[in-house]
């Protein structure tokens, strides 16, 4: 007689019972994990609790990390109030862009080498953090620049400049294997891209106003998302 | 057999990490000796499905790891302990080992129960509720185990396993892998030739890529009777001998005299 099928009638013996089994019973009810509201809605979208536990463990969706991304974007909608110009929407692609690098990757995420040796694609929970660091920081982005009084061509225009520089730190992470190249790229990227624009038009908020340009960022953030997507991809080898 | 590996290689650059290895292993316990660089981790992160071969063909529980499915399915059954084990700080022993349960696709319902079993089997239950900041390199290492035979598998592939282990750690791991061994293939590459000895019913020994020893622990000892070979015991002296032998003969031919480098090697 096992722990699983004891007689409680007093008909068997006490040395029948399998203590050890019992023991495991009991450990496995008093060291279960009680995931958290945000994993369980994430396990049920996924259809998968392994990719939701990797998806609440993401390095930039970490508390800290968040408090730092709401601090930034607040102090920039602050600044945005009194000087006018429009510092939540320059900075919101930049901070994005550094999340999504800081998503996964070698000397980033600590299991990572492990997390290759698993059946649930490494592919799919890079997606999966990147996706949910986007939409962090693109609704975090949109309250702060909407509290900062900015103006609606503000306000959205630069989302799609957002989705290029998240891109581009991806690909860069992803190719060279590490999140602070990752970073340096889409961080520099963007830069290079205000500057240009305020050469160009006279003023610093053209890389996100200027309608024309929606579509090079849109096909820049493809080839990007291509590249990343290549150099994640799992190489047949030889079999 | 669990383990088919015909012609394996795998270069980094113009250096062969693994140069035309070949083996087969059914269930027991399999011992990977070999000095350090000699391509034990290589040919283990393959095995482990972590870096494809450059050449060669391999299977994995009689599948094909270098197509989707089958690899998933290898993967399920897989247990993998990384020389260089990484783990997030913050978490406890019982929620790093749940983590890779569920990255393993095991049933969500098995698996507290599978962690418990886990942590207990390798004695961290008193430390199941501590966070892995405090614990020792000895501890961190049992978890680490705990993680690699939480899905009770079928291939077990484990990298320096005991290092740090105390004496007393050594010999109870050891138990553990002799019962392991009974119904999967366990890998185990070492150092030390006395875990190789007390567990292991099979072993190889690898230089420079490839294996120039394969045989019982027995037939080892047996190479370094009246070698003269350096070695404070039995299997260090068939170790010395084999390794002494390996390296007299020109590159391209082992010890054995039944493994050959591809004609690049460097």
């Amino acid at each position: 007689m096992t722990g699983e099928g004891m007689d409680w009638t007093g008909s068997g013996s006490p040395s029948d019972v399998d203590l050890g089994r019992v023991w495991t019973g009991v450990a496995a009810e008093v060291w279960r994990r009680r995931p958290g509201p945000a994993e369980r809605l994430a396990a049920r979208l996924l259809r998968s609790p392994g990719l939701a536990r990797a998806l609440v463990t993401t390095p930039s969706l970490l508390l800290g990390w968040v408090i730092a991304t709401v601090v930034v974007l607040a102090a920039g909608a602050a600044v945005t109030r009194s000087t006018g110009t429009p510092w939540v929407a320059l900075f919101a692609p930049a901070v994005a862009g550094a999340g999504i690098a800081y998503a996964y990757g070698p000397g980033i995420d600590p299991t990572w080498e492990l997390s290759q040796s698993m059946a649930v694609s490494d592919r799919m929970v890079l997606l999966v953090r990147a996706l949910a660091v986007f939409g962090l920081n693109a609704a975090a982005g949109l309250v702060a620049t909407a509290a900062s009084g900015a103006a609606a061509a503000v306000t959205f225009g630069w989302l799609v400049p957002m989705t290029a520089v998240c891109a581009l730190a991806l690909a860069a992470a992803t190719v060279s294997r590490s999140a602070n190249v990752g970073v340096a790229a889409g961080m520099s990227g963007w830069a290079i891209t205000v500057m240009a624009g305020q050469a160009s038009a006279g003023r610093l908020t053209a890389a996100i106003t200027d309608s024309s340009l929606v579509l090079p960022y849109l096909a820049f953030a493809a080839c990007c998302g291509a590249v990343a997507w290549y150099a994640t991809r799992i190489p047949r080898g030889a079999s | 057999m669990n383990i088919e590996l015909t012609d394996l290689t795998r270069r980094f650059g113009r250096t062969y990490a693994v140069a035309g290895v070949s083996m087969e292993a059914g269930p027991g316990v399999f011992g990977l000796l070999g000095p350090n660089g000699a391509g034990k981790t290589s040919l283990l992160r393959m095995m482990a499905t972590v870096l494809p071969p450059t050449s060669g063909r391999m299977r994995l529980l009689g599948r094909d790891p270098g197509s989707h499915g089958p690899r998933r399915e290898i993967r399920r059954r897989l247990g993998y302990l990384p020389q260089n084990l990484g783990y997030y700080p913050g978490f406890t022993v019982a929620e790093f080992v749940e983590y890779f349960a569920l990255l393993k696709d095991m049933p969500p319902g098995r698996v507290p129960r599978a962690v418990a079993a886990a942590v207990e089997q390798v004695g961290l239950g008193d430390k199941a509720k501590a966070k892995l900041r405090t614990l020792s390199g000895g501890m961190l290492r049992r978890a680490g185990i705990a993680q690699a035979i939480v899905n009770d598998p079928e291939l077990l592939l484990l990298d320096e396993p005991t290092a740090g282990l105390d004496p007393e750690q050594r010999v109870a791991f050891r138990a553990i892998l002799r019962g392991l061994g009974e119904r999967a293939t366990v890998v185990v590459s070492t150092h030390l030739v006395e875990d190789v000895g007390a567990a292991c019913s099979q072993v190889a020994l690898m230089d420079a890529g490839k294996v120039v020893f394969d045989g019982t622990p027995g037939e080892l000892i047996a190479r370094g009777e009246g070698s003269g070979a350096a070695g404070d015991a039995p299997l260090e002296r068939g170790y010395s001998a084999v390794l002494a032998a390996a390296r007299s003969v020109p590159a391209t031919r082992s010890a054995a005299g039944t493994q050959r480098g591809p004609e690049t090697w460097a």
